[in-house]
């Protein structure tokens, strides 16, 4: 069931942005504002507020929830990585999770969460199910700000073609003010504070009416007791998984050392590369040679040395091409990667051939005179 | 036929555009060949075992998909929100639908034929739906076939392949090939299809090539190599033409053009009508930050056929991803051979890499569940049965006559040094070289004479002349040292400059039509291997001036065959290029080649018509009379354009007959060749899969019943596996046996002068692509009619 569609039509009043568009934007910049990393959305129905968080960067870990699974389900593809995400994996990590069940259900999978939204959720609650929501978001749940949406009953007469309810499966639209007193109650209940707005604007001259869609915006006035699950909230898993996806990271060691080989087989041919040419320049004129012919001689006489003194240049000796190690993690985007040499060794340890002593990288050109 | 639009929406679309019939279903063309009716299968050569990688599909007794109407009372607008009212009704219609707001398809059959059910709108309109059966369509209709490819998509999806285009993807396991900052990722084909016998999956294993870089980091790679004068020329050069991947959707575009006069601080027009900044919208629909405000953008164009919109997007460069290779990766020959390491599957890693395609959509409960709900299962070994190979060719060069091994399919080693058919003399020919080449000018011409005579040809000693390494000089030198008598002019080029190749064949090709030969000097560098190279260009001199080097026995007297294939300017988008090459004589020796030349928008027909017309007359002028059959060869026919040929091209073939003579009917058999496609063949020796050797036929089982088809063998690869090449024969009066025509094609592919083997299609239609492509590539236009009756575009 399409909510945001609907609303759209039976509007006399159009809002520009689109409401639900306006709906959005407000969680956006709730999310831009705090920064949450873990961000619940419960009744995310199709998922379109969940695929429009899935950008903004500071979150890691997305988690819908919705009693259709149906509806989840035939847009939750659009919470896949994409390809480009698997060819330059960002340095953020993010999960995304879809959860088919009810609000009024406890399950251990969202705990811990900084943001939870409930964004046109609460009036499609039976009276049973309300009635435990509370305990649940707030009591279980716990995050440390709830967003919560739902429609301004006193807007009604302004919407054309609005019989009872805007949905069908509405059970209440509540006015401003049991909206308000339902909200504090359950602030004071849970130890959260409440603040209330809206998106919508009424028109000009009828501003008593208030927002279309009216807010509610809870902050938890307690510190989080604990980063893990409390012990004394024992409950067993009744949410089932319906989609999870776990974006490609440079958090995760296969990306990075992926990346990381990348970039430097990369940057190590183009440095090869000129070396060669600038080497095949000097062998090809005779004037030039004899100056290059010392200084190979001193390459290969001093070796040891040179590889003692860290000599950050890179050189030919013979068939092969020594680049130290210390050059490679000098590269830019190498060392962002890496951080630290010790990790850059780690990382492309095993993954390509280095000099015997392990400070230098060593290619065989031997085999690359192949004519094309 | 056609589904309905929202349906194939949900199937494969294009670009932007209109999904096209890909597999050419409802095209039934056997069944005006009478001669063809009962059986299509040859009889000749050896029985050979044969697998493949179509699989069988098995749906369970008297399937059958139910098609329903659903109408709507009041009239409900949106698409959307029409689904939403239908499904508030899942306990009737069922979990398993394909609705696209208009036909559902069901595996099942409701109680009724018209069902009524009502819903409810969310401001209370009370809205009756009626679902009324209007068709019971049978596993092999059009439109179920169309059905079970959606459906097997939807499979793909589930899981969690990516879709590149046509394709799916298994973006989760990668091959980085770091050096030239390329991945590859494993994917599949498929296409559900009706074959001869059975409903089979056609699945094979494809590689899709991508590239780690964004558009962004190419132009600054770019920028360092040529500098700031040639960067916009060469951008345009190596982009245009490239299909991306953007960072915040999953959809592919095509880069038509590059807009410099923009930049990502630009506005454009949403569809609101308000305007904003490229930086602005990535900022607040995905959060992306741009960081390089100055790039320009890239303009890419959508083919949106309904309503003939033709809108077209911008693109950041920096917020694509390139994929694919250009023209310069594949004559990069390192970076290929790193490739074709991963991409090369032989036999049986092939059939490995499909087991697990297989092996995942076994495995995955949803996946199965999917299927189980519509009633459809695959067999998961793929289907066995036999082919034929046929005999390999004598080959006869003056007065004598080769076998070759039929393994390799090579008779290079077997005519070396045996006299040509037809060898033209070389006495009056020009040798042009810079002063750095004046050395490997000489060896070429040492290697020549040392070589020549033992084929018949006679050389003269060139006129050789040095040149400055300019187009210019080049140029001049033809000017002033061309004379009437020249035979052949030989360039040898320092390097590959493609302007200056470019140069010298228009001018030789058009404006003063002399056979040319370009040689790089490279090529010559090597001692170890100039013989073979010198062999090499003189038997490819030769063809160009008229020779003749070997002939296989053609059995039918009095025929003409011709080939034709197409060129398309991806690149400038502007014109198409269609090779025609007939041949002249009964040993298929000579060929009277031609081309067309036509601008975006025209179709190629035209101007094929009157190649043929010219083609009878000088073939009439070679033998005194006029041929009693021809046989068409037609490569370059898209998937999904069989029909148009059927029912365009070949009326006018016919046509162009009728307009010789009313006394003139000849025999016509046109045969669409296809170079791509999904069917590969494995031959089963000693447990283990192997390529099949050349000349294996497979005319049943992988086939299809509406045509008069059939797969040859021809080539042999050295790794990989071999692709066979689908003959589709769409018209034939000729009243041959299929053995005939199985036989006479696969003689033809022995016919092709620039390879001493067998190739994977007949001769003429490679002449005809090699043709299409100088003039494309190089030419721009048709070249001069003096040449047509020599090879001089080899």
């Amino acid at each position: 069931m399409d909510k945001n569609f609907q609303e759209e039509f039976t509007q006399i009043i159009k809002f520009q942005p689109p409401l639900y568009k306006q709906r959005y934007q407000f969680v956006k910049d709730l999310v831009e504002k705090y920064k949450p990393k873990k961000v619940a959305d419960l009744g995310c129905a199709d998922c379109s507020l969940l695929w429009t968080l899935k950008f903004c960067s500071c979150i890691e870990v997305l988690a819908g929830l919705d009693i259709c699974a149906n509806v989840m389900k035939e847009k939750m593809h659009t919470l896949s990585p994409l390809p480009v995400d698997y060819l330059q994996p960002s340095e953020r990590s993010l999960t995304v999770t879809l959860h088919h069940g009810s609000v009024a259900h406890k399950d251990p999978c969202m705990l811990g969460f900084d943001l939870v939204t409930c964004i046109e959720l609460i009036e499609h609650l039976e009276e049973s199910e309300l009635k435990k929501f509370p305990e649940v978001v707030f009591g279980f749940m716990a995050p440390s700000i709830v967003v919560i949406s739902t429609p301004n009953s006193e807007f009604n007469p302004l919407l054309s073609r609005v019989m009872l309810y805007r949905h069908p499966d509405h059970k209440f639209e509540w006015s401003q003010a049991q909206f308000q007193s339902w909200a504090l109650e359950t602030a004071r209940c849970y130890n959260y504070s409440v603040e209330f707005t809206g998106v919508g604007h009424p028109p000009t001259g009828m501003e008593k009416v208030g927002f279309c869609t009216q807010i509610g915006v809870f902050v938890r006035k307690y510190p989080q007791t604990g980063e893990s699950v409390p012990s004394e909230k024992p409950t067993e898993a009744v949410y089932k998984t319906v989609f999870k996806a776990v974006y490609p990271s440079l958090k995760d060691e296969k990306y990075l050392q992926n990346a990381v080989i990348s970039e430097v087989i990369f940057t190590a041919q183009i440095i090869k590369y000129r070396l060669m040419s600038k080497h095949k320049e000097y062998s090809d004129d005779p004037e030039r040679k004899s100056q290059f012919q010392p200084s190979m001689d001193c390459f290969s006489d001093h070796l040891g040395k040179l590889v003692v003194e860290k000599n950050m240049e890179p050189f030919v000796s013979g068939n092969e091409v020594y680049i130290p190690l210390t050059t490679i993690f000098s590269f830019p985007k190498v060392n962002r990667l890496c951080g630290t040499f010790e990790k850059l060794c780690k990382l492309i340890a095993g993954k390509v051939t280095l000099s015997s002593d392990g400070s230098a990288w060593l290619f065989n050109i031997e085999n690359e005179n192949e004519e094309n | 036929l056609q589904v309905s639009s929202g349906l194939q929406d949900l199937s494969l679309r294009d670009r932007g555009g209109r999904r096209r019939d890909f597999h050419d279903l409802g095209v039934n063309t056997r069944q005006a060949m009478v001669h063809v009716q009962e059986s299509k299968t040859g009889f000749s050569g050896k029985v050979i075992k044969l697998t493949t990688n179509h699989f069988r599909l098995t749906s369970r007794p008297q399937w059958a998909l139910y098609q329903y109407h659903v109408g709507y009372s009041p009239e409900m607008e949106a698409r959307r929100l029409r689904s939403a009212l239908l499904f508030q009704h899942e306990e009737t219609i069922g979990k398993t639908h394909a609705f696209d707001g208009a036909v559902l398809f069901l595996p099942k059959k409701l109680d009724n034929k018209v069902t009524e059910l009502f819903s409810r709108t969310r401001n209370g309109e009370d809205v009756k739906i009626t679902v009324t059966l209007t068709n019971e369509l049978p596993p092999t209709s059009p439109t179920c076939l169309q059905f079970y490819n959606i459906i097997f998509r939807r499979l793909l999806k589930m899981l969690n392949l990516q879709q590149i285009g046509r394709n799916y993807y298994n973006p989760s396991d990668p091959v980085s090939i770091p050096n030239h900052r390329l991945m590859v990722w494993l994917g599949f084909t498929s296409s559900i299809l009706q074959y001869e016998e059975n409903i089979m999956l056609c699945a094979d294993v494809s590689h899709k090539v991508l590239r780690g870089e964004t558009v962004l980091d190419t132009m600054h790679s770019l920028h360092s190599q040529v500098g700031e004068e040639r960067f916009r020329d060469t951008c345009a050069k190596e982009l245009i033409g490239l299909i991306v991947l953007t960072k915040y959707n999953n959809r592919t575009y095509r880069i038509d053009d590059i807009d410099w006069d923009n930049n990502p601080q630009g506005t454009f027009r949403k569809s609101d009508g308000s305007e904003m900044s490229f930086v602005e919208y990535y900022k607040k629909q995905y959060n992306i930050e741009i960081s390089d405000w100055m790039q320009p953008v890239l303009i890419s164009q959508m083919k949106r056929r309904r309503g003939n919109i033709q809108g077209s997007v911008a693109l950041i460069p920096e917020l694509c991803s390139l994929t694919g290779l250009t023209d310069k990766m594949r004559s990069d020959f390192n970076m290929m051979k790193d490739l074709a390491i991963h991409t090369r599957l032989p036999p049986e890693q092939r059939q490995r890499e499909l087991g697990r395609l297989l092996n995942y959509i076994q495995k995955d409960d949803n996946v199965q569940k999917e299927l189980r709900n519509w009633g459809l299962s695959f067999d998961y070994k793929s289907v066995s049965f036999t082919g034929r190979v046929v005999q390999g060719e004598k080959i006869l060069q003056s007065g004598s006559m080769f076998d070759y091994n039929p393994q390799f399919a090579d008779w290079t080693k077997e005519t070396r040094g045996v006299p040509l058919i037809r060898a033209v003399p070389m006495d009056s020919w020009l040798l042009i070289f810079t002063r750095r080449n004046h050395d490997v000018a000489n060896t070429l011409l040492q290697s020549l004479s040392k070589v020549t005579p033992s084929m018949g040809i006679r050389m003269n000693k060139p006129n050789m002349i040095e040149v400055d390494d300019r187009t210019e000089a080049y140029l001049r030198v033809l000017q002033q040292r061309i004379t009437p008598d020249t035979n052949i002019v030989v360039c040898i080029l320092s390097s590959f400059r493609k302007d200056k190749y470019d140069a010298i064949k228009k001018y030789l090709c058009t404006d003063c039509p002399i056979p040319s030969q370009c040689v790089l000097a490279r090529t010559l560098s090597k001692p170890q291997t100039i013989m073979t190279v010198a062999t090499k260009i003189a038997l490819q001199m030769n063809c160009k001036m008229g020779g003749e080097l070997w002939s296989v026995e053609i059995p039918l007297k009095q025929v003409m065959i011709v080939g034709i294939d197409c060129y398309h300017d991806t690149v400038a988008g502007k014109q198409s290029i269609a090779g025609f090459v007939a041949s002249l004589n009964q040993g298929m020796t000579r060929w009277f080649s031609r081309c067309v030349v036509q601008s975006r928008g025209q179709e190629l027909v035209d101007g094929i018509k009157a190649c043929l017309q010219t083609a009878l007359r000088n073939w009439s002028k070679w033998n005194r009379c006029l041929p009693s059959r021809i046989f068409v060869y037609r490569d370059g026919v898209g998937d999904g354009q069989l029909n148009t040929l059927v029912n365009y091209e070949v009326p006018q073939f016919l046509d162009c007959l009728k307009s010789i003579g009313t006394d003139y009917s000849p025999k016509l058999t046109v045969i669409v060749v296809k170079k791509r496609v999904g069917a590969r063949f494995f031959a089963e020796v000693g447990g283990g899969l192997r390529n099949p050797p050349p000349g294996t036929v497979v005319d049943t089982v992988v086939t299809r019943p509406e045509w008069y088809d059939f797969f040859v063998v021809s080539q042999t690869v050295k790794n990989g596996c071999v692709a066979p090449t689908h003959y589709n024969v769409v018209y034939d009066t000729s009243q041959l046996k299929p053995d005939h025509i199985q036989r006479l094609t696969y003689k033809l592919c022995h016919m092709y002068y620039n390879w001493s083997g067998v190739i994977r299609v007949p001769a003429p239609c490679q002449y005809a692509h090699k043709l299409a492509f100088l003039v494309g590539q190089s030419i721009h236009r048709e070249p001069n009619m003096m040449l047509s009756d020599r090879l001089y575009y080899l």
